[in-house]
């Protein structure tokens, strides 16, 4: 299996770990990533805020980067918020005067035959929950994970193509074939507050504390992620939403593609589960799963 | 709850016009279901509802949509988008509200959004890619508060989670088509 990929900004920056098990998981997986060549950023809430052309015109010069760097017709994201600036480009650019100002934008011909996937639709559709649980040579032990899917890896459905979008199952059947268990819980499509982390920060504490509450509150020992705003809001805000709340948060915020990376048996220090702000280490060893 | 005199409102379509020139949605079909309010998770911070919103766009009420603080709490989640059984795309619709906002350089709140934009524009413009350091930095330090998040700041940076250097990614390719889609609004 061959894919064009698309990280995007945050995983090369703060959502490093993501970028690196992603890349760590797929190669263990036999799923081959081609990075797309000069890929830019795709917009992200600043352009579709500010900019309506702009916020079809990057990511529309991503997907046509994907013909300059290989013949792929499928593309995936690890980013929710690219992945959903990538798909809305899609459904947008199904108009033919948009398309042709576009196209004269970023200068470049549209492919309008490319598939846009976010990497957990790659890996419990394309590739399969069952065939992944043939790979593990390690269970995660009953591990009760939440399932966090957060807004865009399944809003707006129309978009996206979801059928299940308020209550959403793939990530947790991968996680039980990974030998953990998903919890029941409310908030696994609410909103961080991702956009507002740098501008509002008081939305996304208040956002984020009912997230990791209600995590708490049904028994789950960890939250598991597929977006890295959610997971800079969830992991790194646990020591400003303790101290604004008087609560104890200390829950480890896991990328779904470092848990699948645990159980394929790979080193944590491979899945970048160092570069945690909320440390995860002594529950590492605490659960064995080192 | 605020009364609003008869006299007070002044029935004018053209806002929604605007609307539905830029955005393709139609505001008129929205009947008050409330359900875009319940679902909103940033509905709490908001001076009025996202259903208000949509009646204050359809009768023309554009004080009261575009100088409150409503817009500017819209956190793109979708649910309202996903949820509203007229099919309106409302967060596509405070988009638009937001992007006329800017362009009319209206007040907004505290006005981070928009600055906030502004930048990280400006620096995809510049870059091509997003510089996490250098918009925040910039940020912080126009907005007043030059050192809000900077414990978190510095764990990352020891956690090699935020690039030192910008990267710059054709940048003479990326100005270009910024100007030529300025070209095209005009």
């Amino acid at each position: 299996m061959k894919l064009a990929y698309y990280p995007g900004c945050s995983l090369h920056s703060t959502g490093i770990e993501y970028d690196i098990s992603t890349k760590r998981v797929c190669e263990k997986l036999g799923i081959e990533l081609v990075e797309i060549k000069d890929w830019i950023c795709c917009g992200s809430t600043p352009a579709h805020q500010r900019d309506d052309l702009m916020s079809i015109a990057l990511p529309a010069k991503n997907l046509a980067q994907v013909r300059e760097t290989g013949d792929m017709k499928e593309v995936c994201a690890p980013c929710a918020s690219c992945y959903s600036r990538l798909k809305f480009a899609q459904q947008r650019l199904a108009d033919d005067a948009l398309r042709k100002d576009v196209e004269m934008i970023i200068d470049a011909k549209y492919p309008g035959d490319l598939i846009v996937y976010h990497m957990l639709d790659v890996i419990t559709e394309k590739f399969g929950v069952e065939a992944v649980a043939q790979r593990t040579t390690r269970s995660l032990n009953g591990l009760k994970v939440a399932c966090y899917y957060g807004c865009l890896m399944t809003r707006p459905p129309k978009v996206t193509g979801k059928g299940q979008f308020e209550n959403p199952t793939q990530m947790e059947s991968l996680i039980q074939a990974l030998g953990g268990v998903g919890v029941d819980w409310n908030m696994k499509t609410f909103c961080c507050g991702a956009a507002f982390a740098l501008t509002k920060t008081d939305v996304v504490l208040e956002l984020t504390r009912k997230i990791l509450a209600d995590a708490e509150s049904v028994g789950a020992d960890v939250i598991s992620v597929g977006c890295p705003l959610c997971h800079a809001n969830l992991d790194g805000r646990q020591t400003q939403i303790n101290a604004k709340f008087n609560t104890k948060f200390n829950i480890p915020i896991f990328y779904f593609t470092q848990l699948m990376g645990l159980a394929l048996g790979i080193e944590p220090k491979d899945l970048g589960l160092h570069k945690h702000i909320t440390e995860v280490g002594d529950f590492l060893k605490e659960r064995a799963l080192t | 709850m605020k009364v609003v005199k008869q006299q007070d409102i002044k029935l004018d379509s053209s806002f929604a016009e605007e609307i539905a020139k830029r955005s393709g949605e139609n505001v008129f079909l929205c009947y008050q279901c409330k359900k875009c309010a319940s679902g909103c998770p940033s509905r709490m911070f908001m001076d009025s509802t996202p259903t208000q919103l949509m009646r204050y766009a359809q009768l023309g009420m554009v004080d009261e949509a575009m100088k409150k603080n409503t817009i500017w709490y819209c956190v793109s989640c979708q649910t309202c988008s996903t949820r509203c059984p007229a099919d309106i795309d409302i967060a596509h619709v405070i988009d638009t509200m937001r992007i006329i906002g800017q362009e009319k350089k209206l007040k907004a709140d505290d006005n981070k959004l928009p600055l906030f934009n502004r930048l990280w524009m400006t620096m995809i413009r510049f870059m091509g890619r997003a510089y996490e350091p250098g918009l925040v930095g910039s940020l912080n330090f126009l907005s007043g508060k030059p050192t809000k998040d900077m414990a978190l700041g510095m764990k990352m940076i020891k956690k090699g989670k935020l690039k030192l250097f910008p990267s710059f990614k054709k940048p003479f390719a990326m100005m270009k088509m910024f100007s030529r889609a300025k070209k095209l609004r005009k």
